[in-house]
């Protein structure tokens, strides 16, 4: 069963490619512009293998865009969780969380660069800025949906505040901060990638900037196809992950 | 929570936004920085976007090509969604091409529009679409293939021809999908109508940043981000809106499914 | 003209078209074998029961019925004519009630989502009145979440009586209510099935049910399913649920079909 999903998969994609292949024939968009599958593929394999074009670029932006997600992690789960566990805090601050959630991100990148430069700490800053808002909210999401009658067990048997969050609210909130993680990643990688190519810090971003300036086609279209490939892989494995280190998460069971 | 303390937490919440604008404009007064302008400069570049040179320079060419990439990506995105979700037999075939496209972070297509379309708005319009219309047609798509067979099988009984079917049964049970959907698809037009002015535009509220902050112009720079945080906030409190238009009946349906 | 029941002339001699003819169908999911060869006839105005242990295909025969699925052999017929889509004459209420209702229709629309073809004057006489055969008047407004399992189940059988079907096919009507919604609906469905002299098959495992609300029982064997025994039920009317359910015809009928599908249940075990 599981084989012929993937084959039949497979055959959308090949049909995908027979589309380019035909658009490129029929000669409606200038050939230049369109390089053959072959050709780029040819291009993505070379790029990976020597090691001054796309490989130090994917490595790059991974690099940037893991710190990042980690940080923005971390500080949505504690945010979270402190906005779940403390309504005070929640009513007080949410007048400031609705007016900067809407923000489009990427229109910080300005103000990011008047204030904290051109440097990795900028590029941070907006990546965490952007992918923390799942995060927060699905931990907040995660811990108001604990059952009290869990939390009513551990007083039971005698757990103190502190431990009953470590051992009852954060287990059953998991799967929910999970899913946040999951979505933030998705985000962290565009804004990374964005940054790049706007202030041409090094990675995939700055990479295909450059090669679109000077004309380098097929190298642009293989670096776009693989940084597509890096954002389905960067999903898949949070996929995975999440089944390996939550077994007890609901979404599985749907 | 309680009514009796809804006015005194309105309090304060005015207290703090009071103590952080106080925190700003007393700094920006004890130690001006290129970066930190005071609040009446930052209130008045705000207001100039509403008439003259900047409302058609900046705001409107925005609006323009956000309504238009969004509204492909809405309309386009549910009729292909619908499509492929109701023919169920196409999923398998379709759906990892689609998520491969749907995960390829949309900005790394910009290279590849600016080279098929030049500068120009066709690209633009382009981004915007092709960023947010793939969450709208998995969601429609998904949405289509959880319709409960015995709805469908309810109007075959009672004799609805196809094209009801998919009006009567299909749509509907499907709308709240796609409403979801159609939220994601909101907040990724609008990050892909800024990048696309960030990188090349001569108008737009993109733009406008960008050769503020290179003019070091930086209250207009605040003024700007404003702005689009507050076309962002209406924009999803009318989908929010329209959403409860429509969709009264999904909200009770869900909450009384909750209980059970 | 209701008190002397339609059928009752063709156990005379007289010959009455069968208004459903069930010609030994059969069905497969896959190489798993659901129904074999089933034959069984339903006469104008009976009520008829389809009993069988758990699970035996009761669900699928109602949709080789109904037409929403094809035999792979055999076929229906209806008054010696056979169908492909489900016909007009026709109508089902589904087991499952909170799936089977538009949760963004209300009541009143849920009622009229047949009447599509129909002028909006009468429509809305007839769903009025349909609405009032069950006892819904009250809640025509409401959505169906905003209504207690009974009232869900009342208001699509109002759905499938409004289109005015010759046949009403109920598939286990009243297995997720309590007992006593229960019994207001057994009560409901006598009531209207012989007020508007509807055909009536409904498919249950609750023996008690069947016995006391049809004319006629048809026993099935476990998967695959086969006709193991037809039982006529010649308890009068009106029936009541404590008088009817007292009289010796009715325990012994009782016993006799619980019997059979015990022996089912029990041929299936060894």
């Amino acid at each position: 069963m599981r084989t012929i999903a993937i084959i039949k998969g497979m055959a959308g994609f090949l049909a995908a490619i027979a589309v380019w292949e035909l658009v490129r024939a029929t000669g409606t968009i200038d050939s230049r512009s369109l390089p053959g599958i072959g050709a780029i593929l040819q291009s993505m394999i070379s790029g990976l293998a020597t090691s001054d074009g796309l490989m130090p670029s994917v490595l790059a932006t991974l690099r940037t865009w893991s710190m990042g997600l980690v940080i923005a992690s971390i500080l949505g789960t504690v945010v979270g969780v402190a906005l779940a566990l403390s309504p005070l805090v929640e009513t007080v601050t949410r007048p400031i969380v609705e007016f900067l959630r809407p923000v489009p991100s990427v229109a910080l990148i300005p103000v990011a660069l008047l204030v904290l430069g051109i440097g990795l700490p900028m590029q941070l800053f907006m990546i965490v800025f952007a992918a923390i808002w799942p995060v927060i909210f699905s931990a907040k999401a995660g811990v108001e949906g604990v059952d009290p009658r869990q939390l009513e067990t551990g007083r039971v048997f005698g757990l103190s505040r502190l431990a009953s969050i470590w051992r009852i609210v954060l287990p059953a909130a998991l799967p929910n901060i999970a899913t946040g993680i999951r979505t933030a990643s998705a985000i962290a990688l565009v804004l990374t990638i964005t940054v790049e190519m706007l202030v041409g810090r090094p990675g995939i971003g700055s990479f295909l900037e450059n090669v679109r300036l000077n004309g380098l086609v097929t190298e642009m279209w293989s670096a776009i196809v693989l940084t597509g490939i890096v954002g389905y892989l960067v999903n898949g494995l949070f996929l995975m992950l999440e089944k390996r280190l939550i077994p007890w998460s609901a979404e599985h069971h749907v | 929570m309680s009514r009796s303390w809804g006015t005194s937490a309105l309090l304060w919440q005015l207290c703090l936004i009071g103590m952080l604008l106080a925190a700003w404009q007393v700094s920006a007064t004890l130690w001006p920085a290129p970066y930190l302008p005071k609040l009446q400069t930052v209130l008045a570049s705000f207001l100039n976007f509403f008439h003259g040179n900047l409302l058609f320079s900046a705001v409107l060419p925005s609006l323009y090509r956000f309504a238009i990439g969004f509204g492909v990506a809405v309309l386009l995105g549910s009729f292909i969604g619908l499509t492929l979700g109701y023919l169920r037999g196409l999923n398998e075939w379709v759906r990892p091409i689609l998520e491969y496209l749907r995960f390829l972070p949309t900005v790394a297509i910009l290279p590849a529009a600016l080279l098929l379309f030049g500068a120009t708005d066709g690209m633009r319009i382009f981004v915007i679409a092709f960023g947010s219309i793939f969450p709208v047609i998995l969601a429609a798509m998904d949405g289509a293939r959880r319709v409960d067979q015995v709805l469908i099988d309810v109007a075959r009984v009672n004799g609805l021809t196809i094209p009801q079917r998919i009006f009567r049964v299909i749509l509907p049970a499907v709308l709240p999908a796609i409403f979801a959907g159609i939220r994601i698809a909101l907040s990724i037009a609008l990050v892909m109508m800024v990048i696309s002015e960030l990188i090349a535009a001569n108008d737009g509220l993109g733009h406008f940043i960008l050769r503020s902050q290179r003019l070091f112009q930086t209250a207009n720079v605040y003024a700007g981000v404003l702005l689009l945080g507050a076309i962002g906030f209406v924009l999803t409190a009318c989908m929010l809106a329209i959403e409860g238009r429509f969709l009264a009946w999904y909200k009770g349906w869900r909450g009384a499914a909750d209980a059970i | 003209m209701r008190s002397d029941r339609a059928f009752r002339s063709s156990s005379e001699g007289v010959a009455v078209p069968s208004i459903l003819a069930v010609e030994s169908i059969s069905k497969n999911y896959g190489s798993a074998p659901v129904l074999d060869g089933l034959k069984f006839e339903q006469r104008p105005g009976e009520f008829l029961s389809i009993v069988g242990p758990s699970g035996c295909g009761k669900s699928t025969l109602l949709r080789c019925i109904a037409s929403l699925m094809q035999p792979n052999s055999g076929s229906v017929r209806h008054k010696g004519n056979t169908f492909a889509e489900p016909p007009s004459w026709l109508s089902i209420v589904f087991q499952d009630y909170s799936r089977a209702l538009f949760p963004w229709l209300t009541v009143r629309q849920n009622v009229a989502f047949g009447l599509h073809h129909i002028g909006s004057r009468e429509r809305d006489e007839r769903v009025q009145a349909a609405v009032q055969a069950v006892n819904l008047t009250h809640a025509i407004d409401l959505y169906p979440w905003q209504l207690s399992g009974g009232m869900q189940q009342r208001c699509s059988l109002a759905r499938s009586i409004v289109v005015r079907p010759e046949l009403l096919l109920l598939d286990e009507p009243f297995a997720s209510v309590d007992a006593q919604t229960r019994i207001d609906l057994q009560d409901l469905v006598i009531d209207l099935s012989r007020r508007m002299n509807l055909s009536t098959l409904l498919v249950t495992h609750d023996v008690e049910e069947a016995v006391y609300m049809s004319d006629r029982i048809v026993v099935l064997s476990t998967r695959p399913a086969r006709v193991v025994e037809e039982i006529t039920v010649d308890l009068p009317y009106p029936r009541d649920q404590l008088a009817t359910k007292e009289t010796p015809d009715f325990l012994r009928l009782r016993h006799q079909v619980y019997t059979l599908i015990r022996a089912q249940a029990k041929s299936n075990n060894n």
